[in-house]
């Protein structure tokens, strides 16, 4: 036999090892488990603040840490950073390139980032001494559009690419410390996990990894949707994570099961998810859609517990303070509202 | 009103960074000179807008959203005419929302049927606000009037009303949870209000009723915002 053919078969048993690793530890189902939970019941959300001073739709924002302040990329070119108390602007900062596709709040406050169709990651420094606003790095590598990007402390960041990658970034060298290898179709998103330690990935050939960070090796890969993945999310605890995809479907992932635990979905809804994010308990799961829809899901029974900003589907991006009590969404009329 | 050519559906992928590949392709072919963007270049942004086009459908471009000869066109572009392609993209997604039916007036609801009508029945894109109320009970008088000015108003929404009795349901529409307001589109239940008085002041009038419904998402803008046309003015070096 071929060392080609031996290769092939020994795939092929890990495989099924995997697959019935998978099914041998699938003794029940999500829903069967939470039947007898109450319900969230019917979720209702009020705009508590509208931001204006974009002038073109909101591709992505992110939220401070401190639940407070919040950056927006928009295609008029610009990153704005909002006291979403006040509604005031703090900075209002022109970007090179107008096709921004993400955004990102460094933990300390200190630095924001962003990237899109220029395939660099740009990092603007928040606190100089003159008081404004500066391009401290250019982090360039990537031989394809800029997805997302998240920070993991003012000296690292994660990016991941439309040229297949992740990459984690020494923001000081410039240089990329760590390539994550595995995806083979565009990489869509990322999120970190609460520790710090691992961060997912969602990409266009449906498979969403695990990555640790250090090693940079992918430590679980997960299937199930059948088209590209958009958007992936933690949940708070760290043990699973939710992708939202092309398929219009959401589907919660387990960490231990390493599998796929529930679906988000609904026979009227047809079109993708293209973000995501959870209550801080993680018992909601909030969605934005392809069609600027914006579905409210309980994340424990599956069911859908409302429609937020009913009319005049505006939501293009959205995002969950983490202090929970803020739902921010940008829309494609240049405004940003703040919901609770 | 009637008459006037459905709006296709929206192209799918408006929104995070397949929207941004989009909108940046639609800039390309719409909003250039043909002088910059040379006619095979044009050839395969139209290709690769359109999903179904490609005859030879290859697992390389579902995999990859942007083509290598597509990184290639990305270069500076003129300010003036990004200007006028980001105010041409609102505009055209606020007039494919406000497209559909207009009406002015409030309407009667006088059955079960006829609210069941109501809700399945309209255009996909009308927002229906059905105020349930009987008389003698407070503030449906007044939330009626409100309705009335908010009805003329707002033209593609369709205001209606009907008395509890009617509904056939009457037992669920008890007093205490009177006036109560549903709004509804495609069918769907999107605002669900019971006892909205609880909700504004004692006297309350057309504005705080708007201001109620505008804070849950579920008004349509009256019209477009004109936004500052400059720049704002910005502290980066």
């Amino acid at each position: 036999m071929s060392e080609l053919e031996q290769l092939r078969q020994e795939a092929e048993q890990l495989r099924n090892q995997i697959r019935d690793a998978r099914k041998a530890c699938n003794d029940s189902s999500l829903s069967q488990i939470t039947a007898g939970l109450d319900s969230v019941g019917r979720i209702q959300m009020r705009t508590r603040r509208t931001l204006r001073g974009h002038l073109a739709k909101i591709y992505a924002m992110q939220w401070a840490t401190d639940s407070r302040l919040l950056v927006s990329a928009s295609q008029d070119g610009k990153l704005i950073i909002w006291d979403s108390y006040s509604t005031n602007k703090i900075h209002a900062i022109p970007l090179r390139s107008s096709w921004v596709m993400t955004c990102a709040y460094a933990p300390s406050g200190s630095y924001a980032a962003c990237g899109g169709l220029d395939n660099i990651c740009s990092i603007y420094s928040l606190k100089t001494r003159e008081g404004n606003v500066r391009v401290t790095r250019e982090l360039s590598g990537h031989t394809g559009y800029l997805s997302c990007c998240r920070f993991l402390d003012d000296s690292q960041i994660v990016t991941s690419s439309g040229d297949t990658t992740c990459a984690l970034w020494d923001i000081e060298t410039g240089q990329q410390t760590t390539t994550f290898t595995g995806h083979t179709g565009d990489v869509m998103s990322l999120s970190l996990s609460p520790d710090s330690r691992t961060f997912v990935s969602g990409a266009c050939d449906a498979s969403s990894k695990l990555w640790d960070i250090r090693d940079g090796m992918c430590r679980q890969s997960f299937t199930g949707h059948v088209s590209d993945i958009n958007a992936v999310i933690f949940f708070p605890n760290g043990n699973a994570f939710t992708t939202g995809s092309d398929d219009a479907t959401c589907r919660l992932f387990d960490l231990r099961a390493d599998q796929e635990l529930m679906m988000y979905s609904h026979d009227n809804i047809n079109c993708g998810i293209t973000s995501v994010a959870f209550s801080k308990s993680g018992r909601l799961l909030l969605a934005g859609y392809d069609d600027f829809n914006c579905n409210v899901w309980d994340t424990l029974k599956g069911e859908r517990a409302g429609v937020l900003a009913g009319h005049d589907n505006r939501v293009s991006c959205l995002g969950i303070s983490s202090d929970g009590m803020a739902l921010a969404t940008g829309s494609w009329d240049s405004f940003l509202r703040i919901w609770n | 009103m009637s008459g006037s050519p459905e709006i296709e559906e929206l192209p799918a992928t408006q929104t995070g960074p397949k929207g941004v590949i989009h909108d940046w392709r639609k800039f390309k072919l719409e909003s250039e000179d043909h002088e910059s963007v040379p006619s095979n270049k044009r050839e395969l942004l139209r290709q690769m807008s359109n999903p179904k086009s490609s005859k030879d459908d290859t697992q390389e471009k579902v995999l990859h959203k942007m083509s290598v000869q597509e990184y290639e066109m990305i270069q500076e572009e003129d300010e003036r005419c990004l200007r006028k392609y980001r105010r041409q993209c609102m505009q055209e997604m606020h007039e494919h929302l406000s497209f559909g039916p207009k009406f002015d007036v409030v309407f009667e609801l006088d059955s079960g049927e006829a609210f069941l009508d109501v809700i399945e029945k309209e255009h996909r894109l009308t927002l229906v606000v059905v105020h349930i109320y009987d008389d003698g009970i407070r503030g449906c008088d007044a939330l009626n009037n409100c309705l009335t000015c908010l009805a003329a108003e707002y033209s593609t929404v369709k205001f209606c009303r009907i008395r509890a009795s009617a509904t056939g349901a009457g037992e669920r529409f008890s007093d205490d949870v009177l006036p109560a307001l549903l709004v509804y589109k495609a069918g769907e239940l999107l605002g669900n209000f019971m006892s909205i008085t609880k909700h504004l002041n004692e006297e309350f009038f057309a504005l705080d009723v708007e201001n109620f419904l505008n804070e849950y998402g579920l008004l349509p803008e009256k019209e477009l915002a004109a936004g500052p046309e400059e720049d704002e003015n910005a502290d980066v070096e």
